[in-house]
Protein backbone atom coordinates (compact mmCIF):
# COMPACT_ATOMS: atom_id res chain seq x y z
CA UNK A 1 0.00 0.00 0.00
CA UNK A 2 2.78 2.29 0.89
CA UNK A 3 4.85 1.49 -2.84
CA UNK A 4 1.26 2.18 -4.17
CA UNK A 5 1.07 5.65 -2.59
CA UNK A 6 4.47 6.56 -3.72
CA UNK A 7 4.01 5.73 -6.93
CA UNK A 8 0.97 7.87 -7.01
CA UNK A 9 2.87 10.74 -5.31
CA UNK A 10 5.52 10.86 -7.83
CA UNK A 11 3.66 10.99 -10.57
CA UNK A 12 2.78 14.52 -8.87
CA UNK A 13 5.57 16.46 -10.14
CA UNK A 14 5.33 20.23 -11.97
CA UNK A 15 6.83 18.17 -15.37
CA UNK A 16 4.35 15.36 -15.42
CA UNK A 17 1.42 17.87 -14.77
CA UNK A 18 2.43 19.78 -17.01
CA UNK A 19 2.05 17.13 -20.04
CA UNK A 20 -0.93 15.58 -18.56
CA UNK A 21 -2.97 18.82 -17.98
CA UNK A 22 -2.29 19.85 -21.54
CA UNK A 23 -3.14 16.38 -23.32
CA UNK A 24 -6.30 16.33 -21.01
CA UNK A 25 -7.60 20.53 -21.94
CA UNK A 26 -7.04 19.18 -25.78
CA UNK A 27 -8.93 16.24 -25.51
CA UNK A 28 -11.48 18.51 -23.15
CA UNK A 29 -11.66 20.97 -26.00
CA UNK A 30 -11.90 18.52 -28.97
CA UNK A 31 -15.68 17.06 -26.89
CA UNK A 32 -15.03 13.79 -28.06
CA UNK A 33 -15.24 10.72 -25.80
CA UNK A 34 -12.10 10.83 -24.25
CA UNK A 35 -11.80 6.70 -24.79
CA UNK A 36 -8.99 6.10 -27.53
CA UNK A 37 -6.83 9.00 -26.11
CA UNK A 38 -7.32 7.68 -23.04
CA UNK A 39 -6.99 3.63 -24.08
CA UNK A 40 -3.41 4.95 -25.98
CA UNK A 41 -2.42 6.75 -22.47
CA UNK A 42 -2.89 3.80 -20.61
CA UNK A 43 -0.69 1.63 -23.35
CA UNK A 44 1.91 4.63 -23.11
CA UNK A 45 2.14 3.87 -19.29
CA UNK A 46 1.91 0.30 -19.39
CA UNK A 47 4.82 0.27 -22.69
CA UNK A 48 6.90 2.98 -20.52
CA UNK A 49 6.58 1.11 -17.27
CA UNK A 50 8.23 -2.38 -18.93
CA UNK A 51 10.74 0.00 -21.11
CA UNK A 52 11.75 1.78 -17.75
CA UNK A 53 12.43 -1.90 -15.89
CA UNK A 54 15.36 -2.09 -18.08
CA UNK A 55 16.91 0.40 -15.85
CA UNK A 56 18.08 2.92 -18.66
CA UNK A 57 19.53 5.89 -16.75
CA UNK A 58 20.35 9.04 -19.21
CA UNK A 59 16.68 8.81 -21.20
CA UNK A 60 15.87 12.34 -22.73
CA UNK A 61 11.80 11.97 -21.42
CA UNK A 62 11.79 15.02 -19.45
CA UNK A 63 12.69 17.07 -22.59
CA UNK A 64 10.42 15.06 -24.64
CA UNK A 65 7.16 15.48 -22.05
CA UNK A 66 8.28 19.71 -22.30
CA UNK A 67 8.15 18.99 -26.35
CA UNK A 68 4.76 16.90 -25.79
CA UNK A 69 3.45 19.47 -23.67
CA UNK A 70 3.81 22.21 -26.03
CA UNK A 71 2.46 20.62 -28.65
CA UNK A 72 -0.83 19.24 -26.82
CA UNK A 73 -0.85 23.24 -25.81
CA UNK A 74 -0.16 24.97 -28.83
CA UNK A 75 -2.91 22.75 -30.54
CA UNK A 76 -5.18 23.68 -27.89
CA UNK A 77 -4.41 27.58 -28.04
CA UNK A 78 -5.50 27.24 -32.11
CA UNK A 79 -8.68 25.41 -31.16
CA UNK A 80 -8.88 23.59 -34.88
CA UNK A 81 -10.68 19.97 -35.25
CA UNK A 82 -8.13 17.59 -34.97
CA UNK A 83 -7.78 14.11 -36.19
CA UNK A 84 -8.35 11.42 -33.56
CA UNK A 85 -5.32 9.58 -34.14
CA UNK A 86 -3.61 13.10 -33.45
CA UNK A 87 -4.56 13.34 -29.72
CA UNK A 88 -4.24 9.55 -29.19
CA UNK A 89 -0.70 10.02 -30.76
CA UNK A 90 -0.01 12.01 -27.95
CA UNK A 91 -1.34 10.59 -25.39
CA UNK A 92 0.70 7.41 -26.44
CA UNK A 93 3.89 9.11 -26.27
CA UNK A 94 3.39 10.96 -23.01
CA UNK A 95 2.15 7.96 -21.28
CA UNK A 96 5.27 6.63 -22.68
CA UNK A 97 7.48 9.08 -21.35
CA UNK A 98 5.88 9.66 -17.50
CA UNK A 99 7.18 6.53 -16.46
CA UNK A 100 10.88 6.99 -17.78
CA UNK A 101 11.06 10.31 -16.03
CA UNK A 102 10.25 8.73 -12.69
CA UNK A 103 11.96 5.33 -12.35
CA UNK A 104 10.44 3.25 -9.03
CA UNK A 105 12.10 3.63 -5.68
CA UNK A 106 11.16 0.76 -4.43
CA UNK A 107 13.41 -1.95 -3.61
CA UNK A 108 11.73 -5.27 -4.44
CA UNK A 109 10.30 -6.16 -8.38
CA UNK A 110 6.88 -6.53 -6.30
CA UNK A 111 7.01 -2.75 -4.32
CA UNK A 112 8.09 -1.41 -8.45
CA UNK A 113 5.22 -3.09 -9.94
CA UNK A 114 2.89 -1.77 -6.89
CA UNK A 115 4.44 1.71 -7.35
CA UNK A 116 4.12 1.91 -11.06
CA UNK A 117 0.54 1.19 -10.68
CA UNK A 118 -0.08 4.42 -8.55
CA UNK A 119 1.79 6.17 -10.57
CA UNK A 120 -0.46 5.22 -14.04
CA UNK A 121 -3.65 5.81 -11.97
CA UNK A 122 -2.76 8.87 -10.79
CA UNK A 123 -1.69 9.60 -14.43
CA UNK A 124 -5.16 8.15 -15.53
CA UNK A 125 -7.18 10.04 -12.96
CA UNK A 126 -5.63 13.42 -13.15
CA UNK A 127 -6.23 13.20 -16.81
CA UNK A 128 -9.74 11.97 -16.81
CA UNK A 129 -10.31 14.72 -14.66
CA UNK A 130 -9.00 17.85 -16.86
CA UNK A 131 -10.73 16.46 -19.78
CA UNK A 132 -13.89 16.20 -17.95
CA UNK A 133 -13.57 19.65 -16.97
CA UNK A 134 -12.52 20.55 -20.29
CA UNK A 135 -15.45 19.21 -22.08
CA UNK A 136 -17.57 20.90 -19.46
CA UNK A 137 -16.53 24.28 -20.65
CA UNK A 138 -18.87 25.18 -22.70
CA UNK A 139 -19.60 29.12 -22.91
CA UNK A 140 -17.66 31.26 -25.05
CA UNK A 141 -15.70 32.56 -21.56
CA UNK A 142 -14.95 29.12 -20.56
CA UNK A 143 -13.51 28.11 -23.90
CA UNK A 144 -11.48 31.08 -24.04
CA UNK A 145 -10.16 30.36 -20.04
CA UNK A 146 -8.99 26.52 -21.76
CA UNK A 147 -6.77 28.10 -24.11
CA UNK A 148 -5.45 30.98 -21.77
CA UNK A 149 -4.66 28.17 -19.41
CA UNK A 150 -2.97 26.63 -22.38
CA UNK A 151 -0.64 29.18 -23.22
CA UNK A 152 0.26 29.02 -19.76
CA UNK A 153 1.50 25.48 -19.99
CA UNK A 154 3.37 25.88 -23.24
CA UNK A 155 5.41 29.07 -22.29
CA UNK A 156 5.98 27.25 -19.22
CA UNK A 157 7.31 24.35 -21.11
CA UNK A 158 8.87 26.79 -23.89
CA UNK A 159 11.45 28.20 -21.28
CA UNK A 160 12.26 25.02 -19.01
CA UNK A 161 13.17 23.19 -22.50
CA UNK A 162 15.59 26.66 -23.33
CA UNK A 163 16.74 26.49 -19.68
CA UNK A 164 17.57 22.88 -19.97
CA UNK A 165 18.69 22.83 -23.69
CA UNK A 166 21.05 26.08 -22.74
CA UNK A 167 22.62 24.84 -19.83
CA UNK B 1 13.76 17.11 42.71
CA UNK B 2 13.86 13.14 42.99
CA UNK B 3 13.71 12.83 39.25
CA UNK B 4 17.31 13.74 37.87
CA UNK B 5 17.78 15.71 35.15
CA UNK B 6 19.35 14.40 32.17
CA UNK B 7 22.28 15.77 30.02
CA UNK B 8 22.08 17.42 27.00
CA UNK B 9 23.98 15.79 24.71
CA UNK B 10 23.54 12.78 21.94
CA UNK B 11 23.47 9.39 22.91
CA UNK B 12 25.96 6.95 21.75
CA UNK B 13 24.32 3.27 21.54
CA UNK B 14 25.57 -0.06 21.71
CA UNK B 15 26.85 -0.18 18.17
CA UNK B 16 23.55 1.42 16.74
CA UNK B 17 25.34 4.98 16.07
CA UNK B 18 23.00 7.66 17.71
CA UNK B 19 19.68 7.16 19.51
CA UNK B 20 16.70 8.57 21.29
CA UNK B 21 17.11 9.44 24.56
CA UNK B 22 14.27 9.36 27.32
CA UNK B 23 12.52 12.58 28.40
CA UNK B 24 13.22 13.00 32.16
CA UNK B 25 9.57 13.69 33.00
CA UNK B 26 9.55 16.31 34.35
CA UNK B 27 6.75 19.07 33.57
CA UNK B 28 9.75 21.16 34.01
CA UNK B 29 11.50 19.96 31.14
CA UNK B 30 12.72 22.77 28.91
CA UNK B 31 12.99 20.48 25.47
CA UNK B 32 10.12 17.88 25.96
CA UNK B 33 10.83 15.39 23.09
CA UNK B 34 14.13 17.15 21.88
CA UNK B 35 17.07 14.49 21.18
CA UNK B 36 18.74 13.99 24.61
CA UNK B 37 20.11 11.04 26.68
CA UNK B 38 19.77 10.43 30.36
CA UNK B 39 22.10 10.57 32.83
CA UNK B 40 25.13 8.05 31.84
CA UNK B 41 25.43 5.05 34.48
CA UNK B 42 28.68 4.25 35.96
CA UNK B 43 29.80 2.19 33.36
CA UNK B 44 29.35 4.55 31.01
CA UNK B 45 27.31 2.96 28.34
CA UNK B 46 23.25 2.42 27.82
CA UNK B 47 21.62 -0.29 26.13
CA UNK B 48 18.53 1.35 24.72
CA UNK B 49 15.67 -0.51 23.11
CA UNK B 50 15.95 -1.72 19.70
CA UNK B 51 12.62 -0.03 19.15
CA UNK B 52 14.19 3.50 19.99
CA UNK B 53 17.22 2.95 17.21
CA UNK B 54 14.44 1.88 14.73
CA UNK B 55 12.14 5.50 15.63
CA UNK B 56 15.18 7.40 15.17
CA UNK B 57 15.96 6.39 11.50
CA UNK B 58 12.81 6.84 10.59
CA UNK B 59 12.18 10.04 11.63
CA UNK B 60 15.52 11.36 10.79
CA UNK B 61 15.60 9.90 7.18
CA UNK B 62 14.08 11.60 4.79
CA UNK B 63 12.50 9.97 2.04
CA UNK B 64 14.15 9.37 -1.57
CA UNK B 65 12.00 11.16 -4.09
CA UNK B 66 13.39 11.11 -7.93
CA UNK B 67 11.91 15.00 -8.18
CA UNK B 68 13.85 16.29 -5.80
CA UNK B 69 13.20 20.40 -5.52
CA UNK B 70 10.37 20.37 -8.09
CA UNK B 71 7.34 21.21 -4.75
CA UNK B 72 5.79 23.99 -3.68
CA UNK B 73 8.95 25.78 -3.03
CA UNK B 74 10.05 26.49 -6.52
CA UNK B 75 6.08 26.89 -7.48
CA UNK B 76 5.71 29.66 -4.82
CA UNK B 77 9.08 31.57 -5.41
CA UNK B 78 7.58 31.72 -9.06
CA UNK B 79 3.93 32.75 -8.08
CA UNK B 80 5.59 35.42 -5.95
CA UNK B 81 8.40 36.34 -8.24
CA UNK B 82 6.56 39.06 -10.51
CA UNK B 83 4.36 40.37 -7.86
CA UNK B 84 7.96 41.29 -6.06
CA UNK B 85 8.80 44.14 -9.24
CA UNK B 86 6.27 46.76 -9.60
CA UNK B 87 6.79 47.95 -12.94
CA UNK B 88 6.26 44.08 -13.88
CA UNK B 89 3.29 44.22 -12.27
CA UNK B 90 1.54 47.23 -13.35
CA UNK B 91 2.23 46.70 -17.31
CA UNK B 92 0.76 43.35 -16.69
CA UNK B 93 -2.41 45.00 -15.61
CA UNK B 94 -2.43 47.07 -18.41
CA UNK B 95 -2.13 44.51 -20.50
CA UNK B 96 -5.70 43.15 -18.80
CA UNK B 97 -7.15 46.35 -18.67
CA UNK B 98 -6.36 47.52 -22.41
CA UNK B 99 -7.56 44.31 -23.32
CA UNK B 100 -10.73 45.09 -21.77
CA UNK B 101 -10.89 48.27 -23.14
CA UNK B 102 -10.27 46.99 -26.73
CA UNK B 103 -13.28 44.36 -26.03
CA UNK B 104 -13.11 40.81 -28.06
CA UNK B 105 -11.11 39.26 -29.18
CA UNK B 106 -8.62 41.43 -27.95
CA UNK B 107 -9.86 40.85 -24.04
CA UNK B 108 -8.46 37.26 -24.41
CA UNK B 109 -6.15 37.59 -27.16
CA UNK B 110 -3.53 39.95 -25.40
CA UNK B 111 -3.06 37.58 -22.65
CA UNK B 112 -2.84 34.89 -24.49
CA UNK B 113 -0.01 36.32 -26.49
CA UNK B 114 1.68 38.07 -23.41
CA UNK B 115 2.68 34.17 -22.24
CA UNK B 116 3.83 33.26 -25.62
CA UNK B 117 5.75 35.93 -26.64
CA UNK B 118 7.38 36.12 -23.32
CA UNK B 119 8.12 32.62 -23.23
CA UNK B 120 10.53 33.79 -26.27
CA UNK B 121 11.67 36.31 -24.67
CA UNK B 122 12.68 33.97 -21.70
CA UNK B 123 14.46 31.70 -24.13
CA UNK B 124 16.58 34.49 -25.48
CA UNK B 125 17.10 35.39 -21.79
CA UNK B 126 18.39 31.91 -20.91
CA UNK B 127 20.84 31.75 -23.76
CA UNK B 128 22.40 34.81 -22.89
CA UNK B 129 21.80 36.44 -26.77
CA UNK B 130 22.00 40.41 -26.53
CA UNK B 131 19.54 42.73 -25.68
CA UNK B 132 19.86 46.23 -25.07
CA UNK B 133 17.93 48.19 -22.58
CA UNK B 134 15.70 45.57 -21.13
CA UNK B 135 14.64 47.90 -18.19
CA UNK B 136 14.38 50.91 -20.58
CA UNK B 137 11.50 48.53 -22.76
CA UNK B 138 10.12 47.42 -19.16
CA UNK B 139 9.35 50.74 -17.80
CA UNK B 140 8.27 51.86 -21.67
CA UNK B 141 6.09 48.99 -21.78
CA UNK B 142 4.04 50.71 -19.24
CA UNK B 143 4.23 54.19 -20.02
CA UNK B 144 2.99 53.23 -23.57
CA UNK B 145 0.52 50.69 -22.42
CA UNK B 146 -0.71 52.84 -19.50
CA UNK B 147 -1.16 55.76 -22.18
CA UNK B 148 -3.08 53.80 -24.59
CA UNK B 149 -5.37 53.14 -21.88
CA UNK B 150 -5.79 56.67 -20.45
CA UNK B 151 -6.07 58.00 -23.74
CA UNK B 152 -8.58 55.29 -25.02
CA UNK B 153 -6.83 54.63 -27.93
CA UNK B 154 -7.94 51.83 -30.34
CA UNK B 155 -5.96 50.62 -32.67
CA UNK B 156 -6.25 47.90 -35.23
CA UNK B 157 -5.88 44.54 -33.49
CA UNK B 158 -2.80 43.47 -35.20
CA UNK B 159 -0.93 46.59 -34.15
CA UNK B 160 -2.23 45.81 -30.64
CA UNK B 161 -1.32 42.61 -30.53
CA UNK B 162 2.47 43.36 -32.08
CA UNK B 163 2.61 46.55 -29.27
CA UNK B 164 1.62 44.13 -26.33
CA UNK B 165 4.02 41.20 -28.06
CA UNK B 166 7.13 43.33 -28.44
CA UNK B 167 6.98 44.31 -24.85
CA UNK B 168 6.66 40.96 -24.23
CA UNK B 169 10.03 39.99 -25.14
CA UNK B 170 11.56 42.50 -23.06
CA UNK B 171 9.51 40.97 -19.86
CA UNK B 172 10.23 37.41 -20.57
CA UNK B 173 13.94 38.61 -20.98
CA UNK B 174 14.18 39.82 -17.79
CA UNK B 175 12.57 36.47 -16.33
CA UNK B 176 15.00 34.38 -18.12
CA UNK B 177 17.93 35.72 -17.12
CA UNK B 178 15.91 35.03 -13.24
CA UNK B 179 14.95 31.52 -13.74
CA UNK B 180 16.84 29.23 -11.73
CA UNK B 181 18.76 26.32 -12.37
CA UNK B 182 17.61 22.62 -12.10
CA UNK B 183 14.38 20.98 -10.77
CA UNK B 184 13.23 23.68 -9.44
CA UNK B 185 12.93 25.51 -12.77
CA UNK B 186 9.50 23.80 -14.35
CA UNK B 187 7.75 24.72 -10.73
CA UNK B 188 9.14 28.22 -10.48
CA UNK B 189 8.26 29.62 -14.33
CA UNK B 190 4.92 27.48 -14.10
CA UNK B 191 4.47 29.85 -11.25
CA UNK B 192 5.65 33.14 -12.76
CA UNK B 193 3.79 32.28 -15.89
CA UNK B 194 0.56 31.86 -14.09
CA UNK B 195 1.11 34.88 -11.70
CA UNK B 196 1.87 36.46 -14.70
CA UNK B 197 -1.12 35.57 -16.11
CA UNK B 198 -3.34 36.37 -13.17
CA UNK B 199 -2.69 39.92 -13.00
CA UNK B 200 -3.44 39.91 -16.68
CA UNK B 201 -7.07 38.83 -15.32
CA UNK B 202 -7.18 41.43 -12.40
CA UNK B 203 -6.37 44.12 -15.08
CA UNK B 204 -9.71 42.71 -17.19
CA UNK B 205 -11.44 42.43 -14.25
CA UNK B 206 -10.94 46.14 -13.52
CA UNK B 207 -11.37 47.07 -17.36
CA UNK B 208 -15.24 45.54 -17.51
CA UNK B 209 -15.81 48.25 -15.48
CA UNK B 210 -15.19 50.57 -18.58
CA UNK B 211 -19.06 49.42 -19.34
CA UNK B 212 -20.24 51.83 -17.07
CA UNK B 213 -19.89 55.78 -17.59
CA UNK B 214 -17.16 56.33 -14.51
CA UNK B 215 -15.86 52.76 -14.21
CA UNK B 216 -14.28 54.20 -17.67
CA UNK B 217 -13.45 57.14 -16.12
CA UNK B 218 -11.58 55.11 -12.91
CA UNK B 219 -9.94 52.97 -15.73
CA UNK B 220 -8.41 55.59 -17.77
CA UNK B 221 -7.21 57.41 -14.82
CA UNK B 222 -6.07 54.11 -13.70
CA UNK B 223 -3.99 53.77 -17.11
CA UNK B 224 -2.67 56.93 -16.26
CA UNK B 225 -1.28 56.33 -12.80
CA UNK B 226 0.21 53.02 -14.62
CA UNK B 227 1.92 55.76 -16.90
CA UNK B 228 3.17 57.89 -14.32
CA UNK B 229 4.96 54.65 -12.71
CA UNK B 230 6.50 53.93 -15.92
CA UNK B 231 8.05 57.10 -16.25
CA UNK B 232 8.83 57.28 -12.58
CA UNK B 233 10.85 53.86 -13.54
CA UNK B 234 12.60 55.35 -16.32
CA UNK B 235 13.54 58.94 -14.72
CA UNK B 236 15.07 56.33 -11.83
CA UNK B 237 12.77 58.00 -9.39
CA UNK B 238 11.16 54.20 -8.62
Amino acid sequence: MIAFANGATQFFAPTHLLAVVALGLLVGQQARLPVIPLAALAAGLAAGSVVVASAIRDNPAAPALLVLAAIAAGLTIIARPLPSWAAAGLGLAIGVALPLNAPPQEFTVHAAIVAQLGFALAAILAFALVTRVATLARVPWQRIGVRIVASWIAASAILVLALRLAR
Amino acid sequence: MGVPRTQWAPLPLEGRGWGWGSFNGSPHDPHPGALCAPTLPASGRVRAPSFAAAAAMILLVSPAFAHTGEGTGGFLAGLSHPVFGPDHVVAMVAVGLWGAFLGAPAIWLLPIVFPLVMALGGVLGIVGAPLPAVETGIASSAIVLGLMVALAARPPLWVAVVLVGAFAIFHGYAHGKELPDGANAVAFSAGFVIATGLLHLTGIAFGLLARWPVGRLAVRGAGGMIALVGVAYLSGLA
